[in-house]
């Protein structure tokens, strides 16, 4: 660990290296003991400022980096632009010149268009996390999910992992798949045709159906959220038909209890459409796993990333 | 900068377009801009400004058919004067106009008066197009008559398709009347529509909307289909990729009058050159893979591409610096065009300088009826001095235009063009 180079950003899972990859996810262990303990909060960035920054509504996402923050003592803006005055294209660089101004330590930004966080990253000393930028990018969310897996298999080399649903449009698939490639879990995509993209890295090779999934032997079934607008894309029929082809019923949950799979999704959960009541209930769900593992993982990311703001006297 | 004065060429040698040798030989052009002498040991007036050519080549001046002066209407973008100070510092010393400027050039008096104002602003010869249909809305007709009578090198809806293609084969039906080449941006917008980038791995990796190649296919097809049916002209820009080259070669050997142009972009970049979001790459149509580029070198050298034209495009930085899904399609091209194709192509010895020479001089001329430019006794003096030994940092600070929006910002090609005659002038870049 003693060979880590500074990094300022996190913007994508693609240019994280190993060494850097242990690094987050081994820190994040400790303060998710402090979960556990009646003071929640340890005082590493005292005096630091965290601007959290969304351009899309997201509860969970902004949540789980405010109580991150608290928790290690930040002093937290939330700043939500509702999508009526998400500020066209041309003012990206008069924002930017707003948020330098406020000299905020940590920016956490989302943000629909993809790439925008790398464009803050450029312009500002703060550290930039991003938080989500159109269909390319959720790093924290990935190493929520690896470390999550690493807690049910600490020997994780080797896993199988199966991404189920809208991958073309999932910034969680890209960041997740990669991660987990990075990590020597094997990962497989399994949607519709119209929603896993044809070109797409070697290692994600795709199944067709159910019985190929089960087939595969997955230890982790993750399922994605769908849009129910997609289906005015012309992407499949109806939620109907979705629901029937990929969704998550009890028949198909029988099937991986038998296998001993776990369950695991980045939420919110569209109940009826990717996943059933009953399958919510599932006893080796890792869902509510996964967010505690969000604030772990977001805690270990602020303590990792080193703004270029200011100098401590 | 005298306009009265006499002018050596000194020291250098010529390229032409018909020969893979270059002539050593001197270029004297006189007052009124003619080349009254070549060779060696001529007598020489006493006045004459003496240009030192040595160790350089000068080369015919380029003509684009694809530029977009912006002027009228977006002239924070670029106007005729500094498009063709643009086009001067690139070795160009003339190009065609697209008609997609505000208001679009749908009617013959808009074309004369944009001519009216390149022949008061502009330094080089600019030919002014035609919308294919009004407004560029792809909904009517425009009307060709008038445009034909003020000598429209071609109508064009620019970059956008005419989405119909039972109005796609009137407008062909009709122009042939008046003998004008129609020029199709080809594409199938339900399948471009919302992209940014080609669809493939890296739109995949960068979770950008995909613009698919069969995109600019299928309205290739479309548009050779028609074009062969009317028995019309068609020219198609910016090819992009491998299967549609194939379409027009099969089009060709059949007979159809069918011709094609490609950018200097396209053969030298790849989806995979993208990178941080550099809006500076977001072409339409966009970078393709290796494999698409391979194939456009080859059909640039085999002559299935007849045309190179950089789709020259101004953008303010401002305009450029946004999210790359909403940032506007083009880069400039004219300043780097040749420099390009020099420092990719002829140094690296895959091809000449004659067959640049023909591609970007001679046959864009023939393309649009106009006589090709060559350095000779007797001819207007219309060429470049070009240093292959030189070198060229692209920088905004150093580029004419008004839009310097490039990919190649920053990066220092081979090749410099020392500066550029046209007629009785001098423009020396720098």
């Amino acid at each position: 660990m003693s060979e880590l180079k500074p990094r300022k950003d996190l913007l994508d899972i693609e240019s994280l290296d190993l060494s850097e990859i242990e690094y987050v996810l081994s820190n994040a262990v400790p303060f998710k003991q402090l979960f556990q303990r009646s003071v929640k909060k340890v005082p590493t960035l005292r005096g630091k400022t965290v601007l959290n920054l969304f351009y899309e509504p997201s509860t969970r996402t902004s949540s789980s980096f405010e109580v991150a923050a608290h928790r290690l003592s930040a002093d937290v803006t939330n700043f939500t632009v509702s999508s009526s005055s998400v500020v066209k294209g041309e003012s990206l660089l008069d924002t930017i010149e707003t948020l330098q101004a406020m000299r905020s330590d940590y920016i956490v930004i989302r943000h629909k268009a993809a790439g925008v966080p790398g464009i803050v990253a450029q312009h500002t000393k703060a550290s930039v996390v991003n938080a989500g930028d159109g269909f390319h990018a959720h790093p924290t969310q990935a190493l929520l999910d690896a470390m999550t897996v690493r807690e049910v298999f600490p020997e994780h080399q080797g896993r199988r992992v199966v991404i189920v649903g809208d991958i073309l449009h999932s910034r969680v698939a890209r960041s997740t798949s990669t991660l987990f490639h990075k990590l020597g879990i094997e990962v497989a995509y399994f949607g519709p045709g119209t929603l896993v993209p044809a070109e797409r890295h070697d290692f994600l090779r795709r199944l067709m159906s159910w019985e190929e999934v089960f087939d595969w032997k997955p230890d982790v079934i993750y399922l994605l959220r769908v849009q129910l607008e997609r289906q005015e894309g012309a992407f499949f029929p109806s939620i109907a038909e979705y629901h029937k082809m990929y969704g998550l019923n009890s028949l198909r949950l029988d099937r991986l209890r038998q296998m001993g799979s776990w369950l695991m999704h980045p939420g919110p959960v569209n109940r009826g459409v990717e996943i059933t009541d009953e399958a919510m209930r599932y006893e080796r769900s890792l869902i509510s796993t996964q967010v505690e593992n969000g604030i772990a993982v977001r805690m270990a990311v602020l303590h990792w990333l080193k703004p270029e703001n200011g100098v401590d006297s | 900068m005298s306009v009265e004065k006499s002018r050596l060429f000194r020291g250098g040698r010529i390229a032409s377009a018909v020969a893979t040798e270059f002539v050593p030989e001197d270029v004297l052009v006189d007052g009124s801009g003619m080349i009254i002498a070549r060779g060696k040991g001529f007598e020489v007036p006493t006045e004459a400004e003496v240009i030192d050519c040595t160790g350089c080549i000068l080369v015919p001046g380029m003509f684009d058919v694809h530029v977009h002066a912006r002027e009228p209407g977006q002239e924070h973008k670029e106007t005729l004067a500094t498009c063709s100070r643009a086009a001067l510092a690139g070795g160009v010393t003339g190009c065609v106009l697209m008609p997609d400027t505000s208001p679009p050039v749908d009617t013959g008096n808009l074309v004369k008066s944009v001519m009216d104002l390149v022949s008061e602003q502009s330094l080089i010869p600019m030919y002014q197009a035609g919308c294919l249909t009004k407004g560029r809305e792809g909904k009517e007709m425009a009307g060709y008559s008038g445009m034909a009578a003020r000598r429209v090198p071609m109508l064009t809806d620019a970059d956008h398709t005419v989405p119909c293609p039972y109005l796609m084969r009137r407008c062909m039906e009709y122009a042939k009347d008046f003998g004008v080449l129609v020029t199709s941006h080809c594409d199938t917008p339900p399948l471009s529509k919302g992209g940014a980038i080609h669809e493939g791995l890296t739109s995949y990796r960068l979770g950008l909307p995909g613009i698919p190649a069969m995109s600019q296919e299928i309205g290739i097809d479309r548009d050779i289909r028609i074009a062969q049916h009317t028995a019309g002209q068609l020219h198609i820009s910016q090819i992009s990729t491998a299967h549609g080259l194939k379409s027009v070669q099969i089009a060709k050997e059949e007979g159809a009058a069918i011709t094609c142009e490609v950018s200097p972009h396209h053969l030298v970049l790849t989806d995979a050159s993208i990178h941080d979001y550099n809006t500076h790459f977001k072409f339409d149509p966009p970078l393709r893979p290796a494999a698409d580029v391979e194939a456009l070198v080859q059909g640039f050298i085999d002559g299935s591409i007849d045309v190179l034209a950089c789709d020259h495009a101004p953008h303010t930085e401002f305009e450029k610096s946004s999210e790359f899904i909403s940032a506007p399609f083009g880069a400039a091209g004219l300043e780097t065009a040749v420099l390009l194709i020099f420092d990719q192509f002829i140094r690296r010895g895959v091809f000449g300088w004659n067959l640049l020479i023909e591609r970007y001089s001679n046959a864009p001329r023939k393309l649009i009826g106009q006589q090709p430019t060559a350095i000779r006794e007797g001819e207007k003096a219309e060429f470049f001095v070009f240093d292959e030994e030189g070198q060229t940092r692209i920088s905004s600070d150093c580029m004419h235009t008004k839009g310097p929006v490039s990919p190649f910002l920053g990066e220092t090609l081979s090749g410099q063009i020392r500066g550029t005659t046209l007629g009785s002038r001098w423009y020396p870049v720098g």
